[in-house]
């Protein structure tokens, strides 16, 4: 059963890696500012789970601490990038 | 009690990276902005979530700092699929398959 577990939880680990290159060549070469903005919200996600995932593989809860920050931080970050878009002014 | 918190785990991590790759396959293929961001909200809202899952009931020392997170995406991610969709009906991004669009008349652009 560890065995199995362990060798999921690598395999999740790849699996969210290229996901997140996929994101990236979403977010160069999207066909609108709208697609870039979805594909950068959706590439903090995904690192987001990958350090979920670190924190089950080493097993320290040091990896949560810093996924809270970053959740934090990126949906700041989406709504601010949003409403610059449509105002084209940050305030 | 060991075995069952490791198959609810397991369950968890499979279901999880699943829906994950269903949303960015859903952002890959879908035909219009607002299609695309109705999948890719599913990546926050459902993966994350599930891996969250799967953390708490794998390693034992991460549940109140887990369960805060996960009531922080919860709150977090329709919000901000909510201002994406919002910002591009406001600087005019069209609609490939929508059929009528009732809130063109009662918003000021």
């Amino acid at each position: 059963m560890e065995q199995v577990l362990s060798y999921t939880v690598w395999l999740a680990l790849v699996i969210h890696v290229s996901l997140v290159l996929v994101c990236v060549w979403r977010a160069w070469r999207g066909e609108n500012i709208i697609d870039r903005l979805i594909g950068l919200d959706v590439m903090t996600t995904l690192t987001l789970a990958i350090l979920v995932l670190f924190a089950i593989i080493e097993r320290n809860s040091i990896f949560i601490d810093i996924a809270i920050g970053l959740a934090a931080l990126s949906a700041i970050t989406s709504i601010a990038l949003a409403k610059y878009i449509v105002d084209q002014r940050m305030f | 009690m060991q075995t069952l918190l490791q198959v609810i785990g397991l369950i968890a991590l499979v279901a999880g990276t699943l829906f994950s790759i269903l949303g960015i396959l859903g952002m890959l293929r879908l035909p219009d902005v607002y299609t695309r961001l109705h999948s890719t909200g599913k990546v926050s809202a459902f993966g994350t979530v599930l891996l969250l899952v799967a953390a708490i009931s794998l390693t034992p020392l991460s549940a109140g700092k887990g369960i805060v997170l996960i009531f922080l995406i919860l709150l977090a991610a329709p919000a901000v699929s909510h201002a994406i969709a919002s910002a591009a009906y406001r600087s005019g991004v069209a609609m490939k398959i929508g059929q009528r669009d009732e809130l063109k008349d009662r918003i000021d652009h």
